[in-house]
């Protein structure tokens, strides 16, 4: 064996250590990998067009809106219409659809939770990575159709690193959050399907900041998913100038989920299984 | 790769206790946000307390009690899935559950695919599941249906793969349930053998259940459990004697006291063991006899004795009587002893027995006396209800 130590626990009380929720996580790696892949294929193996759906799905949406909004409201954007709604539907629909689904991924991994224990926190991660495994074919796609639509990315390209981190751990701050919050007050789930309904409007995915102005820019600003929406789009080479004031928030709110997820789990990581 | 590390594998818990809290209604965001009400109605209530417990490197250990003792709690705890609200609960080296076999196991997936994510689940690298997959397909006897999804495996394959994939983790603990009951005798006999080969390596076994057969094979010692506290700690037979007592008083209370001024009273009732003691414990096949004393309080013409003998799960096993043979009436005042022998042809596991007395023919009345509880230590490996200690007789010619 290649660990002389041997693994184990101790318990007591019914707190944890973030610490050990750490190790245990990390630990967890593989787990995490396998059961986010598990999600995913299973998700698309029934389906005649499989992976398709993945990246289909979010550029059959921005085509709607696309279409939508440029016979309705003509917003002026610096590239064509159609990429800079595909530029920003990317991100939101993975945040959206990751932060729905995580918010219930600890109540829904019950049959799991209640027989073998593993940190609860990397029942939301799951979500987070199967998603992602469709995420990326649809950044792809998204490239692709910005240049052949005539956008010039050049060096912003490399801002899609930093882009999808910030995605990342904003979309994980706040199914942190949700998901344990799910857990004691079930109707956290609805509260979130409704709170999305609204949110898409209130950030900048069909329009750009540049058009908005007085009190509701500044709401725009201060929306966390502001700021991630919009350093996607820069990294595509889509400009919507006066977007950077949001970035801030952005930050602040991951912060400040980001503690409030620890504590929470700190708190009822081991405890959560009695509610279940 | 078993033989040494299970050397210093061990469980320790010191007074420990968990409190559950019922809600009993939902929590709402609303109620709570709005203060419609002052509070969620909710109770505390301690699902087990003040256990100790050591289990020793190797050592195999049992618990059991009733359902609703907080056995399964402790189960719990010691898989590390709750956490106890008091006390301390610490176990070291690398613990396999074998909670339900096959947690986790996808239907749309295939078994290989089940086998990786199974495995990752008991803790298992993804290097230790690609070196162990061949022997865990070999050991679950499923080779030709590895590569196809489990919805389309029968409920014996599926728990041979779930069986496969926990003891190829290769813990240092392993933690059984149920699972001992379930699947085909021949599988049966393989993990049973599989058990008794890790514990030999020195693996550390708790085996949590009401399945008297798999704790009195495995286990040196045993705890009971009741009513959410410990009751008994010490040598398997022992504790299993305690069990049955403890399940023998709760039957004697739901079964009611006997309505004082009935005709007919069984005042004492007994099984009494080949050696004429009272015993709740019999071998295969041993003399056994329900001895009673019945007191008339009217006159009885010709009633009818009659024994039923059921299984724990509430088959009837045999039922006699002397409706066909009776002769005598009873005196008012008069006292009457009975002995009714029977061979306890029976296999392992908890049977009761209690007496009838039909004394209303017409109207079809009757007494029972209290059902007594006994244990059977049947011949090993013979399975159904009774022994019938069939002769078997193999040659070639026939």
């Amino acid at each position: 064996m290649e660990s002389p130590a041997l693994e184990g626990f101790d318990l007591e009380g019914e707190g944890s250590k973030l610490r050990q929720i750490f190790v245990d996580s990390w630990r967890a790696r593989d787990l995490v990998i396998m059961l986010s892949r598990k999600d995913f294929f299973v998700r698309y193996r029934r389906a005649s067009f499989g992976l398709l759906w993945a990246v289909g799905l979010p550029a059959f949406q921005a085509l709607v809106l696309a279409v939508v909004f440029s016979r309705l409201i003509r917003f002026e954007t610096s590239v064509p219409y159609g990429v800079f709604v595909f530029a920003g539907i990317t991100p939101w629909s993975y945040f959206n659809s990751s932060i729905s689904s995580a918010a219930t991924s600890i109540v829904d991994g019950q049959s799991l939770a209640t027989k073998v224990y593993f940190p609860r926190a990397i029942l939301p991660f799951v979500v987070i990575g199967a998603n992602f495994i469709a995420f990326l074919p649809a950044v792809a796609v998204l490239v692709a159709f910005a240049l052949v639509s005539g956008v010039s990315i050049g060096w912003n390209i490399f801002l899609l690193i930093p882009a999808t981190l910030v995605l990342l751990m904003l979309t994980a701050a706040f199914s942190l959050v949700l998901s344990a919050a799910h857990v004691y007050f079930r109707d956290v789930r609805y509260v979130v399907a409704a709170a999305l309904i609204a949110w898409m409007y209130a950030t900048p995915v069909i329009y750009p900041i540049d058009k908005m102005h007085g009190v509701i820019r500044t709401v725009i600003q201060l929306n966390p998913a502001t700021g991630m929406v919009e350093l996607f789009r820069e990294a595509v080479g889509v400009h919507d100038p006066g977007w950077a004031a949001a970035l801030p928030w952005t930050f602040v709110w991951m912060g400040g989920l980001l503690v409030i997820a620890a504590v929470l789990h700190r708190r009822f990581d081991r405890v959560f299984v009695d509610l279940l | 790769m078993s033989a040494a590390h299970g050397s210093t594998a061990h469980v320790e818990l010191v007074n420990v206790g968990k409190r559950y809290t019922k809600y009993d209604d939902a929590p709402m965001l609303l109620t709570r946000a709005l203060k419609f009400r002052p509070g969620t109605k909710r109770t505390k209530r301690w699902a087990i307390r003040g256990v100790d417990l050591k289990v020793d490197p190797g050592e195999t250990v049992g618990v059991i009690g009733r359902n609703g003792s907080g056995k399964s709690t402790m189960l719990r705890m010691l898989a590390g899935v709750t956490a106890p609200t008091e006390g301390r609960v610490s176990v070291r080296g690398r613990i396999a559950p074998l909670i339900s076999v096959g947690v986790g196991f996808h239907p749309e997936l295939t078994g290989r695919e089940n086998i990786y994510v199974n495995g990752s689940l008991l803790g298992m690298t993804r290097a230790e599941v690609n070196e162990r997959a061949d022997s865990i397909i070999d050991f679950a006897e499923i080779p030709e249906f590895i590569d196809t999804p489990v919805k389309f495996y029968s409920s014996g394959m599926f728990v041979r793969l779930g069986f496969a994939v926990a003891v190829a983790a290769d813990p240092n603990i392993l933690l059984v349930d149920e699972v001992l009951s379930v699947g085909d005798i021949g599988f049966q006999i393989k993990s049973f053998d599989r058990m008794r080969q890790m514990k030999a390596n020195g693996t550390t076994i708790l085996v949590v259940s009401h399945n008297l057969n798999a704790i009195r094979n495995l286990c040196e010692r045993v705890l009971v459990v009741h009513d959410g506290e410990p009751m008994f700690l010490g040598g398997t037979d022992e504790a299993i004697s305690v069990y049955h007592d403890l399940l023998d008083r709760s039957a004697a209370l739901e079964s009611g006291q006997a309505d004082g001024r009935s005709p007919v009273e069984i005042q004492h009732v007994d099984l009494v063991g080949e050696d004429g003691k009272s015993s709740a414990h019999l071998g295969a096949g041993e003399a056994a006899s329900l001895e009673a004393t019945v007191k008339f309080n009217a006159a009885v013409d010709k009633p009818a004795f009659s024994v039923i003998i059921v299984t724990e799960a509430g088959v009837p096993v045999y039922i006699d009587s002397t409706y066909l043979t009776r002769t005598r009436s009873f005196a008012a005042g008069e006292t009457a002893t009975c002995r009714i022998r029977f061979p306890a042809k029976l296999t392992t596991g908890s049977y009761t027995v209690r007496l009838g007395i039909l004394w209303d023919e017409k109207n079809k009345r009757t007494v029972n006396s209290r059902p007594i509880l006994f244990y059977v230590s049947g011949r090993p490996l013979v399975t159904g209800v009774t022994d019938l200690q069939a002769d078997f007789e193999i040659d070639a010619a026939v």
